[in-house]
């Protein structure tokens, strides 16, 4: 494999992990949710993951009781946050935190195992072509369905009643509720789907992108997933981007140094904290878009009540 | 090791009010209690696992006489600060510190309990009861260059590095001497993560190195199988530190450069225990049985070994030395002229790369 296909392929890999933890977090975000917990729910999963498939020898299952697992994380924060409307900033910090206390608890009879790796599908004719082939027709089958569900997700909150009623949940629960939405419903299952798809992303950190377990692998990667969604702007497309981007600089800075590029390695180390920043900032500026994209009643509690 | 009392211990560490527990000086009769922290959880493999090793060593040395308190996964900060003062109030009158940032927090400490012994990895800091101690892996990475020398096909070596520290720089220079010591036409690729542990990162550095051409794989102080794996997978010969990671590359594994620290937890245990522990600088390699060379694959012929064997004799009898001149750097300056040898501040405080190194060195 050539650099420039490891490159280029390796990117569309590295990708996945935070498209598949940005999109949850949309979800969560678009019915109004503020779950900063994606870093906690992340690591445990890829420790239960890990320790699912290291046991038993078959991914699938692994990736499956790995979802489980995120979506249980994520009802805490439900329950606390939309049951006993404590402030969701707050609340997903805490149960973040403890996400990562008990990944390392759940994984400490496996710390530095390691398991085979799944191979990508090879798809016949395509993925001999040069170059592309590679790239786009050797990866594993988990990179495929991640993009395909960004696309689905786009599709519903565009074009679905579902996407309508929640999307209507995260501006106005109030108006929501009026209409005649299930709100809690709505809030409940959408954290869910963000527990779920922050668990798959574990579960492809610790079984397929690199196939062992180690306490703190995660290492901030869920943190990048939650800043994503504000960088997209609340789109689906521009969140696939901006994952795009992020694993296209994070690999960059490493094949930059193995060709002895004369930039200091910290300074690459630092360079997708840094376009984070400046693509915020660049956003931001422009106060009426943010208002136009973000979800209206994000992060506010609702009580239930039919007026503010 | 008992996971679970650990995880108790470490909880009740985190909220314990320090001081609350002093004890006072010990009975004759009581065991030694041992402490030692450590940075990383304790896995199968690494450095954590060397150190506990190192002081399972004491124990069997001591059996009962000695009781073993380890305290796992560490941060460094002001928390270890906290955690070093329980282990203090908890009656340890022998600490381990098993990471370089928890030097000031221990050395205050150790100024503070003056009867108390106190060892420290990998620091510069003295005191009449704090040592610190360091291993010299360049030793044993100069003889790894050797073998990746004989293997190596494409003339690229790569290497999957933590932080730029003179420990770590001094280990990439003792492996690129080694290996042009054989074939001066080899050349060595530096990846640097700025990271002790990011395990995707480190698996991505090595498959960019391999990407780039590099066919054997240093793995500089990861505490994980990452770079190892990689390794075995792309049919690369791949080394590292601390402990053997051959399980993880049945194959390609080339050797491991251990380090021990048996020898020298139980010799400074013993003269605790005599009274006449003196604080200083240890800096420990092959000569001390600190720095070990095992686990070779069979690969490397029989001609070969016999010449990393003749010079792991003449480094441990001192007659060559890894830094013996000429030596030139990436400039092409010469640093050393041929007949004269670099002197041992000059390695501890190392901020430069040999020729044939590749990659330029953050500063």
């Amino acid at each position: 494999m050539s650099t420039i296909e490891f490159f280029l392929a390796g990117t569309l890999s590295a990708a996945t992990i935070f498209l598949l933890a940005a999109l949850g977090e949309l979800v969560a975000e678009k019915s109004g949710v503020l779950n900063l917990g994606v870093e906690g729910m992340m690591a445990v999963s890829a420790a239960v993951g890990f320790v699912v498939t290291y046991e038993t020898g078959n991914h699938l299952l692994g990736f499956a009781i790995a979802g489980v697992s995120g979506v249980i994380v994520s009802l805490v924060f439900a329950v606390i946050t939309i049951s006993f409307l404590a402030n969701q900033v707050a609340s997903g910090l805490a149960v973040g935190i403890l996400g990562l206390g008990l990944s390392a608890l759940i994984g400490n009879n496996h710390e530095s195992l390691t398991i085979a790796s799944t191979n990508g599908i090879a798809i016949p004719f395509f993925s001999d072509l040069p170059l592309i082939g590679p790239v786009l027709f050797q990866q594993n089958i988990v990179v495929y369905l991640t993009f395909a569900l960004a696309l689905c997700i786009g599709f519903t909150f565009k074009h679905t009643r579902l996407g309508l009623a929640i999307r209507s949940t995260g501006e106005n629960p109030h108006a929501a509720q009026a209409l005649g939405f299930p709100v809690f419903l709505i809030r409940y299952c959408c954290v869910a789907f963000g527990g779920l798809l922050a668990g798959f992303a574990g579960a492809y950190a610790s079984t397929i992108y690199t196939p062992l377990w180690a306490d703190g692998m995660i290492a901030g990667r869920g943190w990048i997933a939650v800043a994503l969604v504000v960088f997209g702007t609340w789109k689906t497309g521009r969140i696939a981007f901006g994952a795009l981007l992020f694993g296209m600089v994070s690999l960059g800075e490493l094949i930059a140094q193995s060709m002895g590029a004369r930039i200091p390695s910290q300074l690459l180390s630092s360079l997708p904290y840094i376009v984070t920043i400046i693509v915020l900032a660049i956003i931001s500026t422009n106060a009426a878009r943010m208002r136009l994209h973000a979800p209206f009643s994000l992060g506010e509690v609702f009580d239930g009540s039919e007026s503010r | 090791m008992n996971a679970f009392r650990n995880k108790m211990l470490k909880a009740l560490a985190a909220f314990a009010v320090s001081g609350l527990l002093i004890n006072t000086a010990a009975n004759a009769a009581d065991p030694l209690k041992i402490g030692l922290l450590t940075p990383s959880p304790i896995a199968d493999v690494g450095w954590s696992k060397a150190l506990v090793d190192g002081v399972d060593a004491v124990k069997a040395k001591y059996g009962d006489d000695v009781e073993i308190n380890v305290i796992e996964n560490i941060q460094e900060g002001p928390d270890a600060d906290r955690i070093m003062n329980k282990m203090v109030g908890d009656g340890n009158e022998f600490l381990v510190l098993g990471s370089f940032g928890f030097m000031n927090g221990g050395l205050k400490l150790a100024k503070r309990n003056a009867k108390r012994t106190f060892l420290h990895a990998s620091g510069y800091k003295t005191a009449k009861n704090f040592s610190p101690f360091t291993a010299k892996y360049y030793e044993g990475a100069y003889l790894m260059g050797m073998a990746a020398a004989e293997l190596t096909k494409t003339k690229k070596l790569g290497v999957v590095s933590a932080f730029a520290i003179p420990e770590l720089i001094s280990t990439i220079n003792g492996f690129t001497l080694g290996a042009r010591s054989i074939d001066p036409e080899i050349t060595v690729d530096v990846i640097w993560i700025n990271s002790w542990f990011d395990p995707a990162k480190a698996q991505d550095s090595a498959k960019a190195l391999l990407a780039g051409g590099a066919d054997i794989l240093f793995s500089n102080a990861q505490d994980t199988p990452s770079v190892v794996t990689v390794g075995e997978e792309g049919g690369a010969y791949v080394f590292n530190l601390n402990g053997s990671m051959k399980a993880y590359a049945p194959t390609k594994y080339l050797g491991v450069v251990k380090t021990d620290w048996a020898p020298f937890f139980v010799a400074s245990v013993d003269a605790h225990l005599a009274g006449n522990f003196e604080g200083q600088n240890q800096w420990l390699g092959m000569t001390d049985d600190v720095v070990v060379v095992e686990d070779w694959n069979s690969d490397i012929s029989e001609d070969m070994m016999a010449k990393i064997e003749a010079t792991q004799a003449d480094i441990v009898s001192g007659a060559k030395h890894v830094y013996d001149g000429p030596l030139v750097n990436q400039a092409g300056e010469t640093v050393i002229a041929a007949g004269e040898r670099l002197e041992d501040g000059a390695i501890l405080g190392m901020d430069w790369h040999v020729e044939g190194v590749n990659s330029p060195l953050p500063k």
